[in-house]
């Protein structure tokens, strides 16, 4: 990757048969005890499972997509391969233009630094002429609207402060493509009405957009095309209003069927370990969970969020953060 | 649209890695781009060590010398030593392995330290260690300052035109410590014990160089020392990255001890040789560790 394809092309964004992997061999815990013991009992080891599986699409200028799905369903991990920051694991993804990819708008980028100073950093960090940045510095601290704070260290600021900056800035450099996850989060009512106007001026001046959201008033506000992922693959493609009615049915379902099997259980038809299955065999999501060997990855000690069927295995070794 | 020009405006990204010497051209590449982001980071690395504490900077110069003081009471109340001038003797090598060590524990955590960052926008995570060594840079840059007033204003009789090769010396270091400082940033991503260790050996290659020592000053209870040791012992520490430029460091600014360890001769130049092979080793050094971080890179998003 890197390299600079520069002949003109008529998508903006284009995945064929993209699949990422992540390996649950290296998590955060590794340790080199582990390691040995992995080596020493190799059946235990060598667990990996795919994010995203099989992904073809492509995005068309002027269309901003929007991504819904259930937790642990790979839309973060999907925001995070069009922006280049994980490779995909098969597959090729091609994207056309520059990317604006503050992704998780709470976050911030140097603690220690004042708003200011992240504001420049992030111009540095996108590659942003730094003569351009200053042209931009007070549009951002103005939009941001965060007062003093914005020449305090970012450690200090309120997750809402840290939003209204990341977004300001995200929305600011005139990026080609902009990606964006969880933009409901950003800040309080008198924000969100600000940066729905900010979104629409970017919708009308970038080459695409992504939007990944909870929030399926966003995407049928916002987007003019909708995909649905479950399990890392494309289940649904089409016109937001009914992607999203899909969505709502099937999550609909699942929680019906959930409920209804937990009260099998507690009145004792049911029992608990086959709980799992049976919801699974309700809902028909396609497979895309591959554990070789059993251990407490795929294992059953975390109770599955709500709308989530396949449990705790999906949860990626990072954690997709979805507040 | 805008003029952009340090990160691509396209790209296209696939499971395929270029061979080791594509990724040596791409780093080399990556780094020379973004200047603008390792200068960046960099002031954010100074301005996180400063921000804490009143003194700010200041302590850059103040450190190595109470570390300095430190060992000088422990080594002439304590245990009697006699070097001539030690407070020179001391700090001519104390500061170069100051910097060395700093390098490291700041090098080890560059990457996993920024997790945040690595997660929300593509750049070429190289800059990492290589900003975290250039805020170092900074830092030894303003000792050296410190260690020629001290040479040139309480110690004369050591000082000669032979300071000059200063530099000549702490390119050798950056350069070994660069390939140690990729290497060892790579490899904590996936194995944090590394960055528990690395303080350990840290501190153990430290008595182990000659920074309290030096292999003229032992001289009388040497052979004693030669004979424990047998001649591989006495090789690995003489030929010890850090036995060759601190001993370089000390002779162009300290001199050499006499063999009655009473006197001294003024500063010298270094022996050449020995820097210049320590320098080919160096080099190989950053391209196999440019090689692994670059290898190691695509996972770096995944595994933090």
């Amino acid at each position: 990757m890197g390299q600079d394809t520069t002949r003109p092309r008529d998508y903006a964004i284009e995945a064929r048969g993209v699949g990422v992997r992540y390996s649950l061999r290296f998590t955060k815990k590794t340790s080199i005890r582990r390691t040995f013991a992995r080596l020493l009992h190799p059946e235990r080891g060598e667990r990996s499972f795919w994010a995203l599986r099989e992904l073809s699409f492509r995005l068309d200028p002027g269309e901003s997509l929007g991504v819904i799905g259930p937790n642990g369903a790979g839309k973060s991990t999907l925001l995070q391969v069009l922006a280049g920051i994980i490779q995909p694991s098969e597959g090729v993804v091609e994207v056309h233009g520059h990317v604006s990819t503050l992704l998780h708008l709470q976050a911030g980028f140097d603690q220690d630094l004042s708003g200011r100073g992240n504001i420049h950093l992030a111009g540095a960090l996108l590659g942003i002429d730094h003569r351009l940045m200053e042209e931009r510095e007070e549009s951002i601290v103005e939009f941001a609207d965060i007062g003093a704070f914005i020449d305090a260290p970012l450690r200090t600021y309120s997750s809402g402060m840290r939003a209204k900056l990341g977004f300001s800035i995200a929305t600011a450099v005139d990026p080609d493509i902009l990606l964006l996850d969880e933009v409901l989060q950003t800040g309080d009512e008198a924000f969100r009405e600000k940066s729905q106007q900010r979104i629409r001026e970017v919708l009308t001046a970038a080459k695409a957009v992504v939007l990944v959201s909870h929030d399926m008033s966003w995407i049928t506000d916002f987007c003019n095309r909708a995909i649905l992922l479950e399990k890392g693959r494309i289940v649904a493609d089409g016109p937001p209003e009914e992607v999203v009615a899909l969505h709502v049915e099937k999550s609909e379902n699942r929680r019906s069927v959930r409920r209804a099997v937990m009260e099998d259980m507690r009145t004792g038809k049911v029992a608990p370990k086959r709980r799992r299955s049976i919801i699974e065999a309700a809902t028909k999501g396609p497979s895309r969970v591959e554990v070789a060997g059993s251990g407490e990855v795929a294992g059953t000690s975390e109770a599955p969020p709500q709308g989530e069927t396949a449990g705790a295995s999906e949860a990626p070794p990072r954690g997709e953060s979805h507040p | 649209m805008q003029t952009a020009t340090e990160a691509p405006a396209s790209f296209r990204s696939s499971a395929l890695r270029p061979g080791p010497l594509g990724l040596i051209r791409e780093a080399v590449g990556e780094i020379l781009r973004r200047q603008r982001l390792i200068r960046h980071l960099m002031n954010a690395e100074v301005k996180r060590k400063g921000a804490d504490t009143v003194l700010g900077n200041v302590w850059w110069v103040l450190d190595p010398v109470i570390q300095m003081g430190a060992y000088l009471i422990l080594l002439t109340v304590i245990f009697q030593r006699a070097t001539p001038d030690f407070p020179l003797f001391l700090f001519a090598a104390i500061l170069p392995w100051k910097w060395f060590a700093s390098s490291m524990s700041g090098a080890v955590n560059a990457v996993v330290r920024q997790e945040r960052l690595i997660k929300q926008v593509q750049f070429p995570k190289i800059v990492l260690p290589v900003s975290a060594l250039a805020a170092e840079v900074l830092s030894f840059f303003f000792g050296v300052l410190l260690l020629l007033a001290v040479l040139f204003l309480m110690f004369p009789a050591h000082a000669t035109i032979n300071v000059l090769w200063l530099p000549v010396i702490a390119a050798v270091q950056l350069t070994f410590t660069l390939g140690l400082a990729l290497m060892v940033s790579a490899v904590n991503v996936f194995y944090r014990d590394l960055g528990i260790l690395t303080g350990h050996l840290i501190r153990l290659w430290f008595f182990l160089s000659p920074t309290l020592w030096s292999f003229d000053s032992t001289v009388g209870r040497f052979d004693a020392i030669a004979r424990a040791l047998g001649p591989t012992g006495l090789a690995i520490l003489r030929y010890n990255p850090f036995a060759i430029l601190l001993t370089a460091y000390r002779e162009v600014t300290y001199g050499q001890v006499d063999v009655a360890g009473t006197g001294f001769t003024p500063g010298q130049a270094p022996d050449l040789v020995l820097l210049g092979m320590l320098f080919l080793v160096s080099l190989g050094m950053v391209l196999l560790g440019t090689i692994i971080f670059k290898r190691l890179e695509p996972a770096f998003a995944k595994v933090l």
